[in-house]
């Protein structure tokens, strides 16, 4: 056993560190530092600064204009942002390039990659994800949103919901049923469609703490270019499932780093109110030391299986629960930290972060409040602790499915259900 | 990067499962532990001679094969899985504490015996009010010119009533050390335990003027708590995966309301949470064996890290198995119980979940 990192990937640390170090500004202390009026723009230049220096598509082979690097080296630069508090590229970036891009590489035509990848890059394009429904969350796979092809075109009719960035977004990657009559998983097509078109409208919603970061789409004789299919027409399941397999990237080690610096700045939190000797309160601290010492062993053992060739398993389910019931749990003792602080909270909002506050963000009361608040979805999204529940008893444990009630021409099923 | 254990450790821990499924069914376990002396003689000769397992840990000029501690964290997790009756546990502590804390003489004169198994030597450090046995004891050591005696009560001392050679710890000067009494000395009062844990016995052991001798320099017992607790975390994921395996195999074959009940999400998702319980003990006790190993001072967060973590998900396992195996479960056949008294003895040892937190929160400077 040995958990250290490869001579050649430790030098390659430092050079991503000297990166960071020359091309941060001076004094940097994390996006949360700054105030509020000039994160935009420093996203903006930031973006730029990793574009010329090959740093945003990491993953992306060299003659895409990626900075094709081994999945190591990708670790390894995803660790060092991760603890400068460095973005590694916007939240639209996070579709563009991690999730369509590396789908195209893998699935898509070579006229596709000619003319998607350089505008992802580019920053041209930006792109969101049409995948839930109001009537298809967890039951993914039960979309209702149409596409029929006229002429040379696909005319979309439908609604997606819960998309992230859609309103900074230019075009979305959707998923829509082109076979009514086949089986609910056989008649899916995944589109590309451009947003800037009459029959799209983006309504934000306002999620439970407050802030308006996803999105309604809403399609209404929407159109796209017939060939703007990935993957074969009615294949659009299989590319679906495996562009998710890019959502859960190199974030297997950066996950540990990141709830860290969070549960640093919660023993900080405990420290300034003197309860850091408080016996309960040190139970639950150093439960939470253990939480997160859990997620970096559970990196290395990630990190081993893939420089083995092992794919990423069903274990990315246990990955989930881990660390969406884990962000539930701190963020309550910070509750619980804060008593009556908490109940009409001061001081620097986060901005409505999913997850932990920028780096930087003060160690506020309200931050906490408002991460306590974005904790609850941590458990819903990417595959509600349920569904991550039933694929460990299913895929890992080989536990018998619940009867089926839907098989069948989706047709069918979905006029049972009205 | 290579957090795994390796290939031929993979092989030695099938090989000793396929040994231990064979020649220790837990029918044998259950017999054995009913014994006057609490364990299978003959099973532990065979570890003891065709394995070697007493002494893979041990250098070779003690008869050892100078693997590490990676070999023996396996073998716990496998007789963990199997509850093996066996005193490798106790005797693997014990080395270690001779190993780590013990003069050049002491290691001379104990670990060759122990590592043939001919000499089942036992760590006597528990008292009721110290759970770890390595601070506030009651137990004292009193030096005289013709020698050491203690005088004191231990508890909890496993294969205690049947050691060759205990190893006591006791305060002497305000300094703990380990003393070595023998099993045959002169004023020790040696009574079995009716314990919790009905497959590893344990003994109340009273030393009243008993004559013993320093096992080295005072000091060294909390590295010695954490080597236990590091070990002890690898036999407790042993545990969980029988538990786990248990209740499986039960929900895909019991059928109720005409279908197998595995397929209730109700008895699914608590599988699935023994799941993700199982695999965050693994990679903590494995990363504190892995530490325990290489030799760091991490070990001292880690150690009581790991066992808090093993000791919450075993806890979990053996309980929920129960549950899930339903009215049979309760039953003494059934063997779930052996493995819930285990893994509520295997908590407690050395200091529950909350005592390790405690630890752990003073060691990483709360």
């Amino acid at each position: 056993m040995d958990i250290s990192y490869p001579p050649e990937a430790e030098s390659f640390r430092t050079r991503v560190q000297a990166f960071l170090g020359e091309q941060l500004p001076a004094g940097w202390a994390g996006i949360g530092a700054l105030p509020e009026t000039e994160r935009e723009a420093f996203r903006e230049s930031w973006r730029t600064i990793l574009a010329e220096h090959q740093m945003l598509a990491v993953s992306w082979p060299t003659e895409y204009g990626g900075a094709g690097l081994s999945h190591l080296e990708q670790v390894v630069l995803a660790e060092e942002f991760a603890k400068a508090g460095a973005p590694q590229g916007s939240e639209n970036d996070t579709f563009g390039i991690g999730m369509l891009g590396n789908t195209l590489i893998k699935m898509g035509t070579e006229a596709q990659k000619q003319h998607y990848l350089p505008r992802i890059l580019s920053g041209e394009q930006r792109w969101c994800q049409g995948y839930s429904e109001p009537e298809a969350g967890s039951d993914l796979a039960g979309i209702r949103t149409s596409a029929v092809l006229d002429g040379d075109q696909w005319v979309i009719n439908g609604q997606k919901t819960w998309t992230s960035a859609g309103q900074l977004a230019d075009h979305i990657f959707v998923l829509a049923r082109t076979d009514a009559g086949a089986p609910k998983h056989k008649g899916i097509s995944f589109l590309l469609v451009p947003m800037d078109q009459p029959g799209v409208e983006v309504r934000p919603i306002t999620n439970m703490a407050g802030y308006a970061l996803f999105n309604e789409v809403f399609f209404t004789d929407a159109r796209t270019g017939a060939g703007e299919v990935v993957g074969a027409v009615n294949d659009g399941w299989r590319i679906a499932m495996a562009l998710l397999g890019f959502e859960r990237g190199v974030t297997a080690t950066t996950d540990a780093i990141r709830f860290r610096g969070d549960l640093d700045r919660l023993i900080a939190l405990a420290r300034e109110r003197g309860l850091t000797s408080d016996p309960r309160i040190r139970d639950r601290l150093a439960w939470c030391h253990g939480r997160v010492e859990v997620m970096r062993f559970r990196g290395y053992q990630a990190l081993t299986r893939s420089l083995s060739g092992q794919p990423l398993g069903p274990e990315s389910a246990i990955s989930k629960i881990i660390w969406s019931e884990y962000f539930q749990a701190y963020t309550e003792l910070a509750m619980e930290i804060l008593g009556p602080e908490a109940l009409a909270a001061t001081g620097q909002p986060t901005g409505g972060m999913l997850q932990m506050p920028e780096a930087g963000t003060a160690n506020s009361p309200r931050s906490w409040v408002e991460t306590f608040l974005a904790a609850r979805a941590g458990t819903i999204y990417a595959g509600s602790s349920q569904i991550q529940r039933n694929i460990i008893g299913e895929q890992l444990l080989g536990l018998p499915k619940e009867p089926r009630l839907d098989s069948g021409p989706f047709r069918e099923l979905a006029s049972r259900r009205g | 990067m290579d957090f795994a254990f390796s290939s031929d450790q993979d092989d030695f821990r099938l090989a000793l499962r396929r040994f231990l499924t064979d020649k220790s069914p837990l029918s044998q376990v259950r017999a054995s532990s009913a014994t006057e002396l609490g364990y299978d003689v003959a099973l532990w000769r065979q570890m003891s001679d065709q394995l070697g397992l007493p002494g893979l840990h041990l250098p070779e000029e003690y008869g050892g094969s100078a693997t590490g501690l990676l070999e023996p964290a396996v073998v716990l997790e496998e007789t963990g899985r199997a509850l093996t009756s066996s005193p490798y546990t106790a005797g693997l502590l014990a080395s270690l504490a001779v190993l780590r804390l013990g003069s050049e003489q002491a290691q001379k004169d104990l670990l060759p015996g122990i590592a043939t198994g001919a000499t089942v030597a036992t760590l006597a450090m528990t008292e009721l009010a110290s759970p770890t046995g390595a601070s506030a004891l009651q137990t004292t050591a009193l030096s005289r010119d013709d020698g050491v005696t203690l005088t004191g009560t231990k508890t909890l001392v496993e294969h205690g009533h049947s050691a060759d050679v205990l190893l006591v710890s006791a305060t002497s000067e305000g300094e703990v050390g380990l003393y070595v009494v023998q099993g045959d000395a002169a004023g020790l009062t040696r009574t079995r335990q009716d314990a919790l844990d009905l497959t590893r016995p344990v003994a109340e052991v009273r030393l009243q003027g008993t004559p013993a001798v320093p096992l080295g320099q005072p000091g060294g017992l909390e590295e010695l708590v954490d080597l236990a607790c590091a070990l002890l975390a690898s036999e407790m994921v042993g545990g969980i995966e029988a538990c786990l395996a248990m209740a499986t195999a039960y929900a895909k074959t019991r059928r109720q309301f005409n279908r197998p009940i595995g397929s209730f999400q109700a008895v699914k998702h608590r599988l699935a949470e023994m799941v993700v319980g199982l695999d965050g003990a693994r990679a903590a006790a494995m990363y504190a064996v892995h530490v325990a190993n290489a030799g760091g001072a991490e070990l001292g967060a880690v150690a009581p890290l790991a066992k808090a973590e093993a000791s919450d998900a075993y806890t979990f396992a053996a309980g929920w198995n129960i549950q899930l195996l339903g009215g049979i479960g309760f039953t003494w056949e059934q063997d779930a119980h052996l493995y819930f008294r285990r893994a509520w003895t295997d908590s407690a040892l050395y200091g529950g979940p909350a005592a390790q937190r405690a630890r752990l929160a003073d060691r990483i400077g709360l």
